[in-house]
């Protein structure tokens, strides 16, 4: 009896010893492999899953367009995924697990910036670069690190086009209300817009922080009536704009003009919402119209067309964003003409080109400089507004109440 | 003192040096997960002191994990001090955090006290969410420390402390008036054991080393945010593995923590969802089937069906 | 006037904040379990609603009859096979088994529906009417009608029906009850499925006026408990007046304070009631 339950707990201990050690992989040796987690599961699992999708494609693309040339030889680009769960501290040990134990070449990035802080300090640590386009906080690059990238404009600048409209507009806008999420990237958009606010003189009637996870805005939009702001901007994620937009219109909210800083140019949300996303503003670096292109996809609207043929739904910038961090890999590896991360992170940090998401350079900082056009939705479309400072097409304004709507 | 008692401390320390010696053997990986590893058992091992030898469920010390974590974290980026300062000064925080909350919660019956601590742990989230000096929703972002193997043996010296402890209370006085106020409280009170005094010592105690581990933590994850230090499931996990493994039990928790992390490390990379389902339905198996642990199942030396069979019966209505 | 609508959006909420919670009440004090998993119930009773809407056009109203019986025969089986089993043992294994339940539910439900966003979204569900200055949405206002009618029915059934009688003893002398051939296998059974019945539809008005997902009731849980808790656990009436009296601290703190603040108010709320008054404001004397 004695022994039976001694061999049955050693072989436990031992069958689990063993799971472990299969556990450490390695790489296949032609291959480039690019690693990272991203929210496939939980709060960001719609947005997690545009970079899936886009990383995916552009891996394909690229092999099939002959690879990476590193040294005479051509390279396959892989990748290794992982689900965080929308967890910052799954995402970073998931991260570690990508560098220590899957050894991956290099990095791309998760979505949002509260998960991107946390995991670029990860690759940082091991000195492996990080390409992200999930993240736009100028918190992620104010820490001095040298090895993370962003094909994300500024956080900060993100609302900066809406207020300066604001102000053109006729009637021009005199009050605002600010609504952001307490989270890395919109605490950064309304630290941002403030600034905006006060260069502009518009009054600013009301400034609140909400929880990410609050699912309840009457009590806000309350307060929010009360004050009849002009402006609405609110800084969110899209499932909080989404929820935001659907109580104001059962609260009876009605302001001229209000701007979302995710989920107008995303066709997921614009169908979820249905007429009730009519005028609405959204910020977005890169619409399928715009004339830019480069290497791999020849345009933006190649890459949409291509996209939506495999996918089902629309490109948006997420998705743009994502596919530009891999095809950043392919030029600034082939660039440095080697696999060492310090000479890739160097090649990256110097790196000029057109792509189809637009000019990449980044600053020194390692965050993409890259201007935003503002958008309105108008008959379920998405219409430019301004962009570089300049007015394209009128808006509707002011936005007609919801009881004047049909 | 016989010597019989010394061998299990023997033993351990035999186990304590191999360990010590782990780092020239095992990967970059494996230290990591071994790191982790540590931290789960530490917290198993802090809540066997009040829930499995004291008896009171505490659902809520993933508290003191966060207070001790958040502390050193601020201590770090907003006042500058250097980790060895802030470390124990967010070991202490915890420890006071637990006489100032134990005084009043502990006076609580059995499901209140559960009760009162998740709702503990769940304002300490909130509160922190809302301070700027905590980074609120953004969180602190600590100094990369690139020297893994200081995290290792941190993190291992803790762990020695914490089992330390746990089998000293398995082996004293201290430790047997835990075990009476578990088993009949009134009675211990009426035998002259100051019911009050211990509990509130042995609560103290969770919680310095659940702190201690979260300092630990946060300085080795880099960042820390309300939702990552003040989960619930962390608590939950605690106590499962402490739970499996056996509770009220010194190996118990080492047992536990061993097995379960190391699944669903396995698990938890391959398919996550199905991880999690996996987790439950063994939760829900041991609860029925072996709720006293692995340990009292190896201790009894029989695994056969009537073991379980006879456990089911035990409970059920 | 931003008061009044304060107040009556905290009211209008609160209604069914204590609906959400009697079923755990309910389940306490019969059963002195604490249901982890109660709030898993809720994520399925909007689920069933949202699909009922969605394949077949059910008015999630009208489907609430439907609603309510599936989630009765899913607690009536869980108790019945599950917690039957445990219902003796300590505390905090209780706890851990639907702990682990709640785990089984939810990713069973991320498997079967995954994490997308959903909302069961009825033609009329932005649509609104003004009184004096205020702005009420009719869904608020028919949630709230549907609680207060399941409350009034629920209440009659404890009190007014042999079945009620029967759970009703077995709650205050599980002893005296046995002796008296009330089969308690089956009562406990019974009363976990009423408790989710009622979890269940609450869930399918939340479905109406919230978004949807697997993890939507981890939330709800704790917000029931402090309901639960607030009005005395064990205790109907108590439920109801809880979920009002966070209903309005929600509505007030969100509004005078910070929309950041309700959490924390309610979760320390939540504290100083089990510190001050365990059992509660309705609830009978029995905590330290």
């Amino acid at each position: 009896m004695k022994r039976r339950s001694c061999w049955w707990l050693a072989s436990m201990v031992l069958a689990v010893a063993a799971i472990l050690a299969g556990g450490i992989a390695a790489g296949a040796a032609e291959e480039i492999v690019l690693g990272a987690a991203v929210s496939q599961t939980g709060n960001y699992a719609r947005e997690g899953k545009f970079y899936v999708d886009a990383y995916q494609i552009t891996i394909d693309a690229i092999n099939r367009a002959g690879g990476v040339k590193v040294g005479g030889k051509a390279y396959k680009l892989a990748l290794k995924l992982y689900d965080d769960q929308s967890d910052p501290n799954l995402s970073v040990r998931l991260y570690t697990r990508l560098v220590t134990s899957d050894r991956v070449n290099f990095l791309l990035g998760p979505y949002s910036s509260g998960i991107t802080i946390p995991a670029s300090a990860v690759a940082e640590k091991n000195e492996i670069p990080m390409v992200q386009g999930g993240g736009a906080s100028g918190k992620i690059f104010d820490r001095g690190y040298k090895y993370i990238f962003g094909t994300l404009p500024k956080a900060e600048f993100y609302l900066q086009a809406a207020v300066e409209v604001a102000v053109k507009l006729n009637p021009p806008v005199k009050t605002a209300a600010l609504l952001y999420s307490n989270e890395a990237f919109d605490r950064s958009v309304g630290e941002g817009t403030r600034q905006w606010l006060k260069e502009h003189k518009i009054e600013k009637v009301y400034d609140e922080e909400y929880q990410p996870a609050t699912q309840d805005f009457t009590s806000i939009l309350a307060v929010i009536k009360s004050k009849n702001p002009d402006l609405i901007l609110m800084a969110g994620h899209e499932q909080g704009c989404l929820n935001f937009i659907r109580q104001a219109q059962a609260a009876d909210v009605n302001p001229k003009m209000w701007v979302f800083t995710v989920g107008p140019p995303t066709a997921d949300f614009r169908k979820t919402l249905g007429k009730a996303a009519e005028h609405v503003y959204g910020i977005t670096p890169w619409l399928e119209e715009m004339e830019i292109g480069g290497e791999i996809f020849r345009s933006a609207g190649e890459f949409g067309k291509q996209f939506h043929e495999r996918f089902g739904y629309e490109a948006d910038y997420h998705v743009a964003s994502g596919a530009a961090d891999v095809l950043i890999y392919k030029f600034a590896i082939e660039k440095a003409n080697s696999l060492d991360p310090k000479k890739v992170r160097d090649a990256i940090a110097s790196l000029d080109v057109e792509t189809m998401y637009g000019r990449v350079k980044f600053e020194p900082t390692g965050q993409i400089a890259m201007g935003q056009v503002l958008i309105q939705v108008q008959d379920g479309k998405v219409v430019p507004i301004y962009v570089g400072g300049k007015f394209v097409a009128k808006p509707v304004y002011p936005m007609p109440k919801w009881s004047q709507r049909k | 003192m016989n010597a019989r008692r010394w061998v299990p401390l023997l033993a351990g320390l035999a186990v304590l040096v191999l360990l010590a010696a782990a780092p020239g053997i095992f990967s970059a990986f494996m230290i990591q997960f071994l790191i982790n590893l540590f931290m789960m058992t530490i917290l198993a091992e802090s809540w066997n002191i009040i829930g499995g030898f004291t008896g009171y469920t505490s659902f809520g010390n993933a508290a003191f994990f966060g207070i001790g974590a958040y502390t050193t974290g601020v201590l770090v980026t907003r006042a500058g001090l250097p980790f060895a300062a802030a470390l124990p000064a967010g070991g202490a925080l915890a420890m006071l955090f637990g006489v100032a909350v134990g005084v009043p919660v502990l006076r609580l019956k059995g499901q209140y006290f559960a009760i009162a601590t998740l709702g503990i742990g769940e304002t300490m989230r909130e509160v922190v969410y809302n301070l700027e000096v905590t980074g609120a929703g953004t969180g602190l972002v600590m100094p990369i420390s690139r020297s893994p193997l200081s995290f290792f043996y941190l993190m291992l010296a803790i762990l020695a402390g914490a089992t330390l402890v746990n089998w000293w209370l398995s082996a004293s006085r201290f430790g047997y008036g835990l075990i009476a106020i578990r088993e009949d409280e009134d009675a211990a009170g009426a035998m002259g054991i100051n019911a009050p005094l211990y509990k509130t010592i042995a609560f103290a105690l969770s919680g310095t080393f659940a702190g201690l581990a979260g300092g630990v933590f946060a300085y080795w994850i880099t960042f820390i945010d309300p939702d990552a230090v003040f989960k619930m499931s962390t608590t939950v996990q605690m106590i499962i593995m402490a739970v499996f493994g056996g509770s009220g039990t010194v190996l118990g928790p080492l047992l536990g923590a061993f097995l379960l992390s190391s699944v669903s490390e396995v698990l938890a990379t391959q398919l996550a969802t199905l991880a999690e389902l996996f987790y439950g339905v063994i939760i829900v198996l041991v609860v029925l089937f072996m709720p006293k642990g692995l340990f009292d199942l190896i201790r009894r030396r029989e695994f056969s069906f009537k073991y379980f069979a006879r456990n089911l019966r035990e409970n059920r209505i | 006037m931003l008061v009044l609508q304060v107040l009556v959006n905290g009211i209008l909420l609160g209604g069914l904040y204590g609906i959400m919670a009697i079923g755990m009440s309910l389940i306490y004090g019969v059963l002195r379990i604490v249901n982890i998993a109660h709030g898993a119930l809720i994520m399925l009773g909007a689920y069933i609603t949202f699909w009922t809407f969605t394949l077949w056009g059910w008015d999630p109203f009208l489907s609430l009859p439907v609603t309510i019986l599936l989630l009765f025969a899913v607690g009536y089986l869980v108790q019945r096979c599950i917690l039957n089993l445990i219902v003796r043992a300590a505390l905090y294994l209780t706890l851990l088994i639907t702990f682990g339940i709640e785990v089984v539910m939810v990713n069973l439900a991320r498997i079967a529906w995954t994490s997308d966003l959903r909302q069961t979204a009825p033609a009329y569900v932005a649509a609104n009417f003004s009184v004096g200055g205020l702005t009420i949405p009719y869904v608020r206002l028919w949630v709230f009608a549907t609680t207060v009618v399941l409350s009034v029915l629920f209440l009659l059934l404890m009190e007014r029906t042999r079945l009620g009688r029967a759970i009703r003893a077995t709650a205050q002398e599980l002893r005296a009850a046995r002796l008296t051939g009330i089969p308690v296998g089956q009562i406990f059974a019974v009363t976990f499925g009423l408790g989710a019945a009622l979890a269940g539809a609450a869930g399918a008005m939340w479905g109406v006026l919230f978004p949807i997902t697997p993890i939507l009731g981890r939330a709800l849980t704790l917000k029931s408990f402090v309901v639960a808790v607030l009005g005395g656990l064990g205790t109907m009436m108590g439920a109801i007046v809880g979920g009002l009296v966070l209903g309005l601290a929600e509505a007030f703190t969100a509004t005078f304070i910070g929309p950041t603040y309700p959490n924390a108010i309610s979760f320390g709320l939540l504290v100083l009631i089990l510190i001050v008054r365990p059992t509660g404001v309705l609830g009978r004397g029995e905590g330290r």
